[in-house]
C-alpha cells in the first residue's frame, strides 16, 4: 500500500494549489491526519503554503521531482507498469469523450449553454452515467494494479451522484465536478507512468 | 456496380454520403476534384451487420482503382450528416497490392462503431444505422514542391460575416499538418502574391460554390506544383454575428429572398450577436480557436506561477503549451487563457469555460518558452499586453478595442424584415420579434405544401 505521506504528496501533485479541506476530501483522510503529512512535507522542502486568493497548499519543484522518483519506485516494486500502461490506453478515447461531453454541457451552437433546454442537459448526464460505466472497469483495473487509484471511483461517483440530482456545478464547474476529478485522474495517470504532457 | 458509385454519381447523400456528395457538385461546377471514386454507406451497413466486407466489393475496388490514373490514394470518410473527426482518414495509401486498401475501408467502416463516435451520434439525435460511406481518391501532394501547398478557406469570414475570403494556408505541406497545428499556418491571402494563379483558382471556385449553394461555403484544397485540386466543400454553417450578416447581405444582393435571410437567422444567433468582440482591424499575431466567448485583456504570463503573481498588479493572460491540473490557479488568477495545443474539447478549454474566462486554444504554430512567447517571426516578452478573442480565436497585440455590436446595422435591417412579415411593430426583445416572423413563415409554408 502507498505511505500516507506519498498519498497525500500524490493528491497535491495530481490537484495543484488547494486547501487543507479539498485535499482531505480527495485523498480519504481526516483533515488533522492530512495536516500532520503536510508539516513533514514542508519540513522536507515537497510542499508549501502560499497566502492570497490564489494560494493554498502546493507542491515545490524539489517535491516534484521527489515525487516522480517515489511514484516510479512504488510502481516498480508493485510490478505492475504493464497493467497501468494498458489501463492509460484504455482510459484515453474515454477521455476524448468526456471532452465531448464536457464541451456538449457547456456550449451550444456557439454560445454558453444556458441551461434552459432540460431535455438537452438530461441527455448529456445520461451518456455520462453510461460513460462512467465504462470508465469503471478501467478504474477497477487501475486499482488492482495501485490499490491508491480507487479513491477516483469514490470521487467521481460521488460528483455525478450530485450532478444528477440537479446540482449541475458538479459536471464541469465545481472544483470538486466530474471532470475536475477526471482531469486530476488523467495526470495521475501520466505522472504514474512517467509521461510528459 | 453495386457497392461503388463514380464521383458524377447522382445518387443522394444518404448513399455516397456528405463528403462524396460535395466532391460531384464540385465537379459538376466544373472545378478540379482528384480522380476518384465512392464506397457507399449501404456496403459500410452490410459490413457492420456481417463482421466482413460484402461479397463483390473487392472486385468492385479493384477494376475502379484501375481506373485511377496512380497507385497512391487517401481514403476519407464521409457520412451523410457531418460528425467531424469522429472517423478515420488514412492519406497517402499504396493501391497495389490492394490489401493496405482493403484494411483502411475496414478500419473506417469500423470506426462508425467507436464509443466516441456513437456518443456524437447520441448527443446529436443522429441514427446509429446511417453508417458512412468512404471516399477514395487519387492522393495529391501539398508537399510535393516550392509551388505546392494545402489550406482551408471559407468564402467569407465565419466569425464576421465580412465578404472577403478567410482561412489558413500552409506552404509546402499536404492536409494532415494543418489539423497537427504543430506548423505555423499563413493567412490565406498570403496565397494571392506567392501563387496568383492558384489563388485566381481558389477565388473563382469560392464564387462558383457560393452560387451553388446560395451561402457562404468551407472549402479545403490542396495545390500540387502550382496546380489547385479541391477536395471538400460544405456550406459554411455560421453562427452569431456571422450569421445575420451573411443572411442579410444574401438577399441585399438578391441571392436569396428576404423571406429566406429570416429562416436563415436563430434566436440563439442573435442572443450570440451580442457578444463582446475584437473590432478590426487590430494587429493579429496568432489564431486559434476561440473556446469560450468573451475578449479579455491582460500582460502574458508563461507560467502560472507568473500568473498568480502578476495578477496582484492588474490583469493577466495566461499562456500555456497546454494546461494540467497544476494550471488551475493560474486559469483562476487569469482574466483569458490562450494555449497551443488542444481543442475546444480539452480540458483547457473546458477549465476556462468553467470558469467564464474568454479562452483561445489549439493556436498553431505558437511557441510558449520561459519568459516570452513566439509566434512565427514575432516574439512578446512575458508582461507583455495582448487581447484575445474567445470567439474568433484571434490573439492581438496591445489593448484592442472592443465591439459589442459588430452586425448591428444588419440586426436593425432584419429584424425590419422581421416586422414586415409579422405584421408587428409592438416594443419586444429582438428574439421576439425574429420568432413571431418565423411563425408566420413556417406556416405559410405549410399553407404552400398543403
Amino acid at each position: 500500500m502507498t505511505s500516507s505521506d506519498l498519498l497525500v504528496l500524490n493528491t497535491l501533485r495530481c490537484m495543484g494549489f488547494t486547501t487543507l479541506t479539498r485535499l482531505a476530501e480527495a485523498s480519504g483522510f481526516g483533515e488533522s491526519d492530512v495536516q500532520s503529512e503536510l508539516i513533514d512535507l514542508a519540513v522536507a522542502g515537497l510542499v508549501t503554503y502560499e497566502p492570497g486568493d490564489f494560494g493554498g497548499w502546493g507542491i515545490t519543484p524539489t517535491g516534484k521531482t521527489v515525487h516522480a522518483a517515489r511514484v516510479a519506485a512504488e510502481l516498480d516494486d508493485a510490478g505492475t507498469r504493464a497493467a497501468v500502461t494498458d489501463a492509460l490506453d484504455r482510459f484515453l478515447p474515454l477521455n476524448t469523450e468526456l471532452l465531448d461531453l464536457c464541451e456538449a454541457w457547456q456550449m451550444r451552437g456557439g454560445t454558453l449553454n444556458d441551461h434552459g433546454d432540460p431535455a438537452h442537459d438530461a441527455r448529456v448526464l445520461t451518456l455520462l452515467t453510461d460513460l462512467d460505466r465504462r470508465a469503471e472497469t478501467v478504474v477497477a483495473a487501475l486499482s488492482q494494479a495501485l490499490p491508491r487509484f480507487a479513491r477516483y471511483r469514490v470521487r467521481l461517483t460521488e460528483a455525478l451522484t450530485r450532478a444528477r440530482a440537479g446540482e449541475r456545478e458538479y459536471v464541469t464547474d465545481d472544483m470538486a465536478s466530474y471532470h475536475v476529478i477526471w482531469f486530476q485522474l488523467h495526470e495521475d495517470l501520466l505522472v504514474t507512468l512517467g509521461i510528459p504532457r | 456496380m453495386r457497392w461503388i458509385h463514380p464521383l458524377t454519381s447522382g445518387e443522394p447523400v444518404e448513399v455516397i454520403g456528405g463528403k462524396a456528395h460535395g466532391l460531384v457538385v464540385l465537379g459538376r461546377l466544373g472545378l478540379p476534384v482528384p480522380p476518384g471514386f465512392v464506397i457507399g454507406t449501404d456496403a459500410c451497413r452490410a459490413y457492420l451487420r456481417d463482421g466482413h466486407l460484402p461479397e463483390g466489393l473487392v472486385e468492385e475496388l479493384s477494376a475502379a482503382l484501375s481506373d485511377l490514373p496512380a497507385t497512391r490514394v487517401s481514403v476519407r470518410s464521409g457520412a451523410s450528416v457531418s460528425m467531424p473527426g469522429m472517423m478515420t482518414t488514412v492519406l497517402d495509401l499504396d493501391t497495389d497490392p490492394i490489401g493496405p486498401l482493403l484494411n483502411a475501408v475496414t478500419e473506417v467502416f469500423a470506426s462508425w462503431h467507436t464509443p466516441r463516435a456513437k456518443t456524437y451520434r447520441d448527443l446529436h439525435g443522429i441514427s446509429h444505422d446511417l453508417g458512412t460511406a468512404v471516399s477514395v481518391q487519387t492522393m495529391v501532394h501539398g508537399d510535393r514542391d516550392h509551388h505546392s501547398g494545402t489550406g482551408v478557406a471559407f468564402t467569407r469570414d465565419p466569425t464576421t460575416g465580412d465578404p472577403v475570403p478567410y482561412g489558413d494556408v500552409l506552404f509546402g505541406r499536404r492536409g494532415d499538418a494543418v489539423v497537427s497545428g504543430r506548423e505555423h499556418p499563413r493567412p490565406l491571402h498570403d496565397l494571392a502574391d506567392r501563387e496568383p494563379e492558384v489563388w485566381a483558382g481558389l477565388t473563382h471556385a469560392m464564387a462558383r460554390v457560393e452560387a451553388h449553394y446560395r451561402d457562404a461555403c468551407y472549402l479545403e484544397f490542396t495545390y500540387e506544383s502550382g496546380r489547385l485540386w479541391l477536395l471538400q466543400v460544405r456550406p459554411g454553417r455560421f453562427t452569431g454575428a456571422a450569421a445575420v450578416r451573411v443572411a442579410t447581405d444574401l438577399a441585399d444582393d438578391g441571392v436569396i429572398a428576404r423571406e429566406e435571410s429570416l429562416l436563415r437567422v436563430t434566436e440563439k444567433d442573435l442572443q450570440q450577436v451580442r457578444t463582446a468582440r475584437i473590432a478590426l482591424p487590430a494587429d493579429v499575431v496568432a489564431r486559434g480557436l476561440g473556446a469560450c466567448p468573451g475578449v479579455a485583456t491582460g500582460s502574458i504570463a508563461t507560467t502560472s506561477e507568473a500568473a498568480v503573481r502578476m495578477a496582484a498588479d492588474g490583469p493577466v493572460i495566461l499562456v500555456r503549451p497546454e494546461t494540467s491540473p497544476l494550471d488551475l490557479r493560474g486559469i483562476a488568477a487569469a482574466t483569458g487563457i490562450v494555449t497551443a495545443r488542444g481543442g475546444p474539447a480539452s480540458h483547457a478549454a473546458v477549465v476556462a469555460r468553467a470558469m467564464g474566462k474568454p479562452a483561445v486554444v489549439g493556436t498553431a504554430g505558437l511557441i510558449v518558452a520561459a519568459g516570452s512567447i513566439r509566434a512565427g517571426d514575432r516574439t512578446l516578452t512575458e508582461g507583455a499586453v495582448i487581447t484575445i478573442d474567445g470567439t474568433s480565436g484571434d490573439v492581438v497585440a496591445g489593448e484592442a478595442a472592443v465591439t459589442t455590436s459588430l452586425a448591428e446595422a444588419h440586426v436593425h435591417r432584419l429584424l425590419e424584415w422581421a416586422d414586415t412579415v409579422s405584421g408587428d411593430t409592438s416594443e419586444r426583445s429582438d428574439p421576439q420579434r425574429l420568432s413571431a416572423a418565423h411563425a408566420v413563415l413556417i406556416q405559410r409554408g405549410g399553407q404552400e405544401q398543403a
